[in-house]
């Protein structure tokens, strides 16, 4: 199984921060590319993102912080009729599931396992009350 | 009045939009005026799914201008987008009654200088900004409603006119 190539996009430093907390938990990470909508116009946004999608040549994710921002608008418009899967609200527990199961599993069938990861991930507890 | 928020933005709908002032103002209604976006189906697609739960229309600067008027009547919060100062401006000359437009955003590209952090001009966005300022439209830089509104041409007085000055 090849492995999925996967492009973290986000607001300001998230993304660098996102990898790393994750590689305090899974260990030294490669092949994750990064990048921040700082200061970057809609056109230049989708630019950078055009440009590292194009050198998957079998598809890949992206992933993104939250539906709705430039982020995902640019990253859907850059990734058009490719093989490319946008995931957004990535969060902490989604990334590392996507590192355990990158090499394991095609684009399509990844993307899906990381939204359900992260969207488990969400849980209330409260501490029993004396 | 439904208008409440006119904007300069190159992102168009984005995250401050659609969070920071959309938290407050809660718009009904997005409008994107964009020629560009609104000639693609798939575009416009996209900028509708956007904002959930807000209608996104999006239309050139003709059929803006032309509906301006009428959906400053309607009930409930409206917001307008343009993508750079001549589209503003466009949108003006055309006819749309805008006394005012919120700069959020207009980035670095070539030939493009600085200044503010976030909005950087040519000589051709100057030109429309004072021809908009001329016409007594006020332009202020304020990228989320928790920041301050600067005037623009406070930072950048080569926009300023005779009939405004620079303001604080």
């Amino acid at each position: 199984m090849t492995r999925v190539p996967a492009l973290l996009i986000t607001h300001a430093d998230l993304a660098d921060a996102l990898v790393r907390a994750a590689e305090r938990v899974y260990g030294p990470i490669e092949d994750v590319g990064r990048l921040s909508n700082e200061g970057l116009s809609r056109i230049a946004l989708e630019k950078e993102i055009a440009e590292r999608v194009a050198k998957w040549p079998h598809g890949g994710i992206v992933l993104i912080d939250f539906w709705g921002g430039s982020c995902f608008t640019c990253g859907v418009s850059a990734t058009r009729g490719r093989e490319v899967v946008v995931v957004t609200g990535i969060n902490l527990p989604a990334l590392l599931d996507y590192l355990h199961n990158r090499d394991s599993y095609p684009v399509i069938e990844l993307a899906e396992r990381i939204r359900a990861k992260g969207q488990e991930s969400f849980r209330l507890q409260r501490a029993p009350t004396a | 009045m439904s208008w409440t928020l006119h904007r300069i933005d190159d992102r168009l709908i984005h995250g401050q939009v659609v969070v920071a002032w959309g938290q407050r103002m809660n718009p009904a209604r997005i409008w994107v005026v964009d020629d560009a976006s609104a000639a693609s189906a798939w575009e416009a697609e996209l900028l509708a799914s956007s904002a959930p739960g807000v209608e996104v229309r999006v239309m050139g600067i003709a059929q803006a201008a032309q509906g301006h008027a009428a959906e400053a009547a309607r009930e409930g919060g409206a917001f307008l987008l343009v993508r750079d100062l001549a589209m503003a401006l466009a949108l003006v000359e055309a006819g749309a009654r805008v006394t005012e437009f919120n700069i959020g955003g207009l980035h670095y590209a070539p030939g493009k200088h600085k200044v503010h952090e976030y909005v950087y001009l040519d000589d051709v966005d100057r030109a429309a900004a004072r021809s908009l300022l001329a016409r007594g439209v006020a332009l202020w830089v304020q990228d989320v409603p928790a920041s301050r509104a600067q005037a623009l041409e406070t930072l950048d007085p080569s926009v300023a006119t005779a009939r405004t000055g620079p303001r604080e």
